[in-house]
């Protein structure tokens, strides 16, 4: 063994109380180091791998028109731009060996209407529903009723919007023929169960900025809740996406088979159109008391063809990567080959595409930081003190070998290497503890409902967890708190001259 | 040839706003292989004068000269390479390193000379033959702790003797000490004196240590008022005719005188 390390030892176990003390702290320092970063590790991954595989995918393809990346939370469920020429953007898609899977969608805001004039609102989102739950991991779990398969009407009501729709609207919701499922009611209110007033559809009507929306009845299909994440992804139920491209009056399938004949083309093409309304064109209508057959005018709407589903609107497309490593680089590529395909798109992160909950993840992850900094920086505190108290008890000792011809950096490499022993054995130890109590906290299977936990846990299950770069980040983190503890310590230390040590005795 | 040439050396120290004339303008020149002892009162100036001898502090004003080289205005690096290869320290208070063993004490000036051409071998070796010198042989491993104060200031002289220095400074060796035991230190560092042929200066209050000095310089207000028996010891030193080895790897000097 050197003599500076030798030196170093033989003053740990000579200054044991004191060792003792800074080995305490940076024990205590590495442990809640480690399993903070454990949490927040365990946050960021079960947060990405559950908005990433069961919400978003890794890449969200949004409008060129669409100002805003956020697109999934949108403050006050703010409009989403359509996208038009989807065929487009599919066959850059589909062309990709990159990409495992896409979907389209399309979201938005709907008022619930009441005929008490109560306004309700629900976030819906409009897609195939069977291509939705193969997407996504069969994420929507089905409470009540029935789930929807691709070319089904209907709507598919969170539990956590029924709920909100009840509080606020005073209506119980119930999959169509299905009745009240007495266990899913609140207690309270099965006491007035007579009373309840029950609906199995609703009237929904798209919130858009133009105004161009419309009043849609729809049925109710079933009630579902979100297996992963529903604290946030409650607020979302799912509807079919023709009735929503109705309610949103999108272009809708059926809308893409209408041909229209040139005249009629150059009449809606005019620049005034008032003038075809005169009062040359109003004729009495000649009523002949005969009622119309209302059924028989339904039955004509219906599209005898099987509709191409892709050729009406949507507003968003979301994409699953082979590798979910690479986002970067993919939408790198995405982007190029959508703008040379004339595509009006443009892709973006899933972590953009979330905006507030991405956002959340980073707050919560600043606070814990921000706490274990502070953990540190009382850490260096009390380090830093208490190795200068010993630098200068050591005043005689270190003067004495820098009068017998120690250099000023062999001081400091001595005084240095003393940390560095502390650090490296209780640290070590507690990243070690740390490790073990991370491990341990995944084993216990925590769950959660909890809002603000959820979050934390990235998941409705805590599931802590250190990868390697985490742990070499810990014992980076505690270095530099090593290191920048001995700073001052090794200026006092370095400062000792031969001529105070003679002073002192 | 001079081995230490102080030329108009003041020292002054601030103590508030008054300032303390440590060292008033002293002149001194000691010749090489000679036993000095330096005399005084408490507050004359003995101390100050060996700390600037041993690159220990700088003075204020005049220059100094160790084995002919100018220390005025070295920097501390350059300053602590003096105090390493060229001076040794015998402190009052012994001041050993405390977890080390006496063993590794009188090793550690050695292994901060980072001399390639000593192997840990050599290194260990002479350390050991220094303690023999000494007569601590049987006591290698013990640590300062372990040792009286006496035996504490053998191990301190070894460790000073060890790189074989130009110079041993000694600053009241034998306060701390018994008489006995105080003057068998004086013995030892007499003999060492002579047989390694190492300059050695040292300030002391015993009045026994006049019968050992080649020279004694009496020192009082921060300047020297009397200078004393330099003509006895060189005269001395001519009719035993002896040479010792120099430097830290052996060779020869010249004997000097004051």
């Amino acid at each position: 063994m050197g003599i500076i390390p030798k030196i170093a030892w033989r003053n740990i176990q000579r200054h044991r109380g004191k060792s003792l003390v800074i080995g305490i702290i940076l024990f205590l320092g590495a442990l809640i180091m480690t399993i903070g970063n454990g949490v927040i590790s365990g946050m960021e991954k079960g947060l990405r791998e559950n908005i990433m595989n069961r919400f978003t995918g890794q890449i969200v393809i949004v409008s060129s028109n669409q100002v805003e990346d956020n697109v999934i939370f949108t403050p006050m469920g703010k409009d989403v731009e359509v996208i038009t020429g989807y065929d487009k953007i599919k066959k850059v898609l589909e062309g990709r060996d990159y990409i495992d899977r896409f979907m389209p969608a399309a979201k938005g805001l709907t008022l619930i209407l009441n005929e008490n004039g109560d306004l309700g609102y629900s976030l819906v989102l409009g897609v195939r529903f069977e291509d939705y739950q193969k997407m996504f991991l069969h994420n929507v779990q089905l409470v009540e009723g029935a789930y929807l398969k691709n070319d089904d009407r209907g709507i598919l009501i969170s539990s956590g919007n029924r709920t909100r729709i009840f509080d606020e609207q005073g209506f119980w919701l119930v999959p169509r023929g299905r009745g009240v499922n007495e266990k899913n009611l609140p207690p309270e209110e099965l006491k007035r169960r007579d009373s309840l007033d029950v609906r199995e559809s609703l009237v929904l009507m798209g919130g858009s900025m133009e105004n161009t929306s419309r009043d849609l009845k729809v049925d109710v299909k079933g009630i579902v809740r979100y297996e992963y994440l529903d604290e946030f992804w409650k607020n979302f139920s799912i509807m079919d996406i023709e009735s929503f491209r109705e309610a949103f009056q999108y272009v809708t399938a059926s809308d893409s088979l209408v041909k229209i004949s040139s005249e009629k083309q150059k009449i809606l093409e005019s620049d005034n159109l008032d003038n075809l309304f005169g009062d040359t064109l109003v004729e009495k209508a000649v009523t002949t008391g005969k009622r119309y057959d209302i059924t028989g005018l339904i039955g004509k709407k219906v599209v005898q063809k099987r509709l191409d589903v892709d050729s009406g609107a949507y507003s968003l497309v979301f994409v699953k990567l082979k590798d979910a490593g690479r986002i970067g680089k993919s939408l790198e590529d995405l982007n190029a080959k959508l703008k040379a395909a004339g595509a009006e798109a443009r892709a973006v992160s899933w972590k953009a595409a979330v905006g507030q909950l991405a956002d959340m993840a980073m707050i919560m992850r600043g606070v814990a930081t921000g706490f274990v900094l502070l953990i540190f920086f009382v850490a260096i505190i009390i380090i830093m003190n208490t190795l200068s108290m010993a630098a200068l008890e050591r005043v005689s000792e270190i003067g004495m070998m820098r009068a017998v011809g120690a250099q000023k950096s062999f001081i400091a490499k001595m005084f240095f290497a003393e940390t560095a022993m502390i650090s490296f054995i209780f640290g070590g130890a507690g990243i070690l503890a740390g490790i073990g109590a991370v491990h341990l906290l995944d084993l216990l299977n925590i769950t959660t409902d909890n809002h603000v936990l959820v979050l934390l846990f990235g998941g409705n299950v805590f599931r802590p967890g250190l990868d390697f770069i985490d742990i070499l980040i810990g014992i980076v983190e505690l270095v530099t708190v090593t290191a920048i503890a001995t700073v001052y310590p090794l200026k006092v230390a370095r400062g000792i001259t031969p001529l105070d040590a003679i002073m002192r005795d | 040839m001079d081995i230490i040439e102080m030329k108009n050396i003041k020292k002054d120290y601030p103590l508030g706003e008054t300032i303390v004339h440590a060292l008033r303008g002293v002149d001194l020149s000691v010749e090489e292989g000679g036993f000095i002892s330096i005399i005084g009162p408490s507050g004359s100036g003995k101390t100050t004068l060996l700390n600037i001898i041993g690159c220990i502090d700088t003075a204020t004003e005049g220059s100094v000269k160790i084995a002919d080289e100018d220390i005025t205005a070295l920097d501390d690096k350059k300053l602590t390479n003096i105090r390493l290869f060229k001076v040794g320290f015998i402190f009052q208070t012994f001041n050993l390193i405390p977890v080390l063993n006496l063993l590794e004490n009188v090793e550690f000036p050695l292994l901060l000379m980072k001399d390639k051409s000593w192997s840990r071998t050599d290194i260990r070796a002479r350390a050991e033959k220094c303690i023999d010198d000494v007569g601590l042989k049987d006591f290698m491993e013990h640590r300062p702790a372990e040792l009286s104060g006496g035996q504490r200031q053998r191990v301190a002289i070894a460790r000073a003797l060890v790189t074989k220095p130009q110079i041993v400074l000694a600053d009241e060796p034998t306060a701390n000490l018994d008489s006995e035991t105080g003057a068998n230190i004086l013995k030892l560092m007499k003999h060492l004196n002579e047989t390694e042929n190492v300059t050695f200066v040292f300030s002391t209050h015993d009045p026994d240590v006049l019968q050992y000095a080649s020279q004694v310089i009496k020192i009082k207000d921060g300047a020297i008022v009397e200078k004393a028996g330099s003509e006895r010891q060189s005269r001395s030193r001519q009719a035993k005719g002896k040479s010792a080895g120099r430097g830290v790897k052996g060779g020869s000097r010249p004997k000097g005188r004051i």
